[in-house]
């Protein structure tokens, strides 16, 4: 057994390595870090545009005046959160080349709008926000790694004009990116002269179909989020933060689906999609942390005998209420222990399921596209990413229960074990 | 004056840990500075650090942040797991204690 976990640690801690140092991957998940803020102050006014019952006490012209007036929160930040996300990745891939991050910034978020058509049903000198929104997110992380990629490459070829010694800082750095950012953007502007001889028309039309129509199809499926949530907690189980590590490969298709689901939510119209961001936030990890701990915790509460539980509980119960759960993890241990590594990987596959086949039929309503903190406790997240829905907090409850189920008669023989170890000690 | 910087990642499970950090520095009268950042913000946060630890969940960042801390003369180490599981401040203070010599 434990040649076996050796070698498995020495096959995963590489693949973890390759993952979080590539130069993408990290440019991406910090892109979507900046974006993170603005996305969160949309998502708060969307729950407050939408409290519940609202609609039954107001008229319907002030209940349709009150959205409007909040409207524009979520608008100008959580409908294009694919602008900040563009401005995010160019930043951060120049940034690691040591190249003026900001300029990398600004030069994907053009060549971006370079590919995007500025047309809408005949009328010109228009911006869809669905393509800088969610139908824009692939295009957009291709465009901005591209465009960094290029400029950094031209910056450091020396394509820049020099100044004379004595041109303050500042004017000398505004024309030395000058020569760089013209020749990416001549690049962009030829790809969309082009593509607009071909079939798809736009760039943004040909990656929307080819890409990321079948990733975000395939992604929204049932066995490819089994696979990530099994992924994940394999890599917890090795003591590697799994998210970190899943989560650079998977949250461009979430997002992608979560942003389809909160259109769809504003609209008032069905909801598209089961699995997006928050399917996975709130659903799994929001209960409890990673492995949805927080019914361990319970249960430590009600049946824990030795004093090493015990003190778990009491250290771990806290953070884990905001969903911090590296105390249960590293504590009770959960890391390369072979009696948990089972309910640890069954309980949320389990919970993927009835979550999944809860919304499909219908009995909760599939979340509403609302961002809402990792480190929001569970019941009130459940609530909130499903658009005020109560039924929402409801299956996180069940949710809860089931993993207690899974994990009690584990946790039992854990806990016995203990128990014998210090009362043979004293 | 030492200042211990430590790193998850989001800055979260670490900063239970500052907390018993500090108190244990308290227990010992030592004058210490010691924050939890997120992996993102680890690397500008280096150089006001005499001391960086990782959560052992992001081990497989180790080479990242060394390579990076080269420039500092910052030393870089991964926490115990028993200890980052008991969040046990007296421990890792030691260590830290222990790495900038």
């Amino acid at each position: 057994m434990n040649k076996f976990m050796d070698f498995l640690e020495r096959v995963l801690l590489p693949i973890a390595d390759k993952l979080n140092n590539n130069r993408y991957l990290s440019a991406l998940r910090d892109g979507f870090m900046v974006a993170l803020p603005l996305i969160i102050f949309g998502s708060i006014f969307v729950v407050i545009a939408n409290f519940p019952f609202l609609d039954k006490f107001l008229s319907e012209d002030a209940y349709a005046a009150y959205q409007n007036a909040l409207g524009p929160a979520s608008a100008a930040t959580l409908s294009i959160m694919g602008i900040f996300v563009i401005i995010g990745i160019g930043y951060k891939l120049t940034e690691h080349y040591g190249v003026d991050a900001i300029y990398g910034g600004v030069v994907a978020l053009a060549a971006f709008l370079i590919l995007t058509p500025q047309v809408l049903e005949g009328v010109s000198g228009v911006i869809p926000t669905s393509s800088i929104g969610a139908e824009g997110m692939f295009l957009g992380i291709f465009t901005a790694f591209i465009s960094a990629e290029l400029y950094r490459f031209f910056v450091q070829k020396n394509l820049t004009i020099k100044m004379p010694a004595g041109v303050p800082g500042a004017v000398s750095r505004s024309f030395s990116a000058l020569i760089p950012i013209t020749l990416t953007l001549s690049v962009f502007l030829v790809i969309r002269i082009i593509f607009s001889y071909t079939p798809f028309d736009t760039v943004q039309n040909f990656i929307y179909t080819v890409i990321q129509q079948p990733l975000t199809v395939l992604g929204s499926g049932l066995p490819a989020t089994l696979i990530a949530v099994l992924l994940i907690q394999i890599f917890w189980f090795f003591g590697l933060h799994g998210q970190i590590i899943i989560n650079s490969v998977f949250d461009p298709i979430w997002y992608a689906l979560n942003d389809e689901n909160l259109q769809a939510f504003q609209a008032g119209t069905e909801l598209p999609n089961i699995v997006t961001k928050q399917f996975i936030d709130t659903f799994l990890v929001g209960m409890g942390g990673s492995g949805m701990t927080l019914a361990v915790v319970i249960l430590i509460f009600m049946i824990g005998k030795s004093r090493q539980l015990k003190e778990l509980g009491k250290l771990g119960g806290p953070a884990g209420i905001f969903n911090v759960n590296e105390p249960i993890i590293f504590g009770l241990p959960i890391i390369m222990n072979p009696i948990i590594i089972i309910p640890w990987l069954i309980a949320p596959v389990v919970v993927t399921i009835i979550t999944y086949y809860a919304m499909s039929i219908g009995l909760v309503p599939p979340p509403a596209g609302i961002i809402v903190p990792w480190t929001t406790p569970p019941i009130l997240s459940g609530f909130l990413a499903t658009g005020n829905a109560w039924q929402g907090a409801v299956l996180q409850m069940f949710n809860i229960i089931v993993v207690g189920i899974i994990w009690w008669p584990f946790l039992k023989v854990l806990d016995k074990n203990y128990y014998e170890n210090e009362a043979k000690g004293e | 004056m030492k200042n211990i910087l430590l790193a998850c990642s989001s800055g979260m499970s670490t900063s239970l840990l500052v907390s018993k950090m500090e108190e244990a520095a308290a227990a010992q009268n030592l004058e210490v500075k010691i924050w939890a950042v997120g992996q993102d913000k680890a690397i500008a946060d280096m150089e006001k650090a005499d001391v960086l630890l990782i959560g052992p969940q992001m081990r497989f960042m180790k080479k990242k942040f060394e390579t990076a801390a080269k420039d500092f003369n910052v030393p870089v180490d991964v926490i115990d797991p028993v200890a980052y599981g008991r969040v046990d401040g007296k421990a890792v203070l030691a260590k830290a204690l222990e790495l900038i010599g």
